[in-house]
């Protein structure tokens, strides 16, 4: 089963994917760091983020790991590098 | 009526204008609060000895208001006195020395607003998802990292 989920990218992520955004098929049922190595294979110059970031699946944080999600269509996923607002 | 007491108000805003102290201070002004707390975070000119030429921020938006209404709904528990609670945080281009954020906070007694201010922004660097770039001279730059934020 593949779903089409929204992807948004922010901050140093979107400089190295460059994108803000992209709409991609991906397996429904997955972890959160199978779902990065997804996004890494499209894009590959977001692995020099790999231990700085997480992800937001449907705007929740979830952490790169063994990490369990379910996603519908529609959803959005977000790569979410460290925070620096204020 | 204007001096009627209302529900509690929990006020967002995330804009690419100037943004106004009197405008946050105004929309929590309420009759029973003897206290009204204001944080303004500034951006400052200078980073490390280089010198600071522009600032970018961006923000996820619709999870950045989320975020904020999970802290709003924190200080209510912890501080069940706060009365009304206001966020605006600056978008896109700010020039330096120009507010970035300006937090409000009312409450019958000081103690309660001051301690919730100061709660608001540090946890607000921790979760709300807003990135801020520093542009320097020689047209390097660099995104920025809180040290609230917890997975670095």
């Amino acid at each position: 089963m593949t779903t089409e989920v929204s992807v948004f990218y922010f901050a140093k992520s979107a400089e190295l994917t460059g994108l803000k955004s992209e709409t991609i098929r991906v397996a429904s049922e997955l972890t959160t760091v199978e779902l990065w190595q997804d996004l890494v294979s499209r894009h590959p110059r977001l692995s020099a983020v790999r231990d700085s970031v997480v992800l937001a699946v449907r705007q929740e944080y979830l952490a790169l790991g063994d990490v369990r999600v379910s996603l519908r269509d529609g959803d959005e996923v977000a790569v979410i590098p460290p925070l620096s607002g204020g | 009526m204007a001096e009627a007491e209302g529900d509690p108000r929990d006020l967002v805003k995330l804009t690419h204008d100037k943004l106004s102290v009197d405008t946050v201070s105004d929309s929590v002004t309420c009759p029973s609060c003897g206290a009204i707390s204001i944080f303004i975070g500034t951006t400052r000119n200078s980073f490390e000895g280089m010198k600071v030429v522009q600032l970018e921020y961006e923000a996820y938006i619709p999870m950045a208001e989320s975020e904020l209404r999970k802290i709003y709904a924190d200080i209510r528990a912890r501080w069940p006195t706060v009365r009304h609670i206001c966020v605006h945080h600056r978008l896109g281009v700010v020039p330096v020395t120009e507010a970035s954020v300006i937090i409000g906070i009312s409450s019958p007694h000081r103690r309660d607003s001051l301690e919730a201010v100061q709660y608001c922004i540090d946890t607000l660097k921790g979760t709300v998802p807003i990135w801020k770039k520093e542009v320097y001279e020689a047209d390097e730059s660099c995104w920025k990292e809180n040290k609230e934020c917890q997975w670095t």
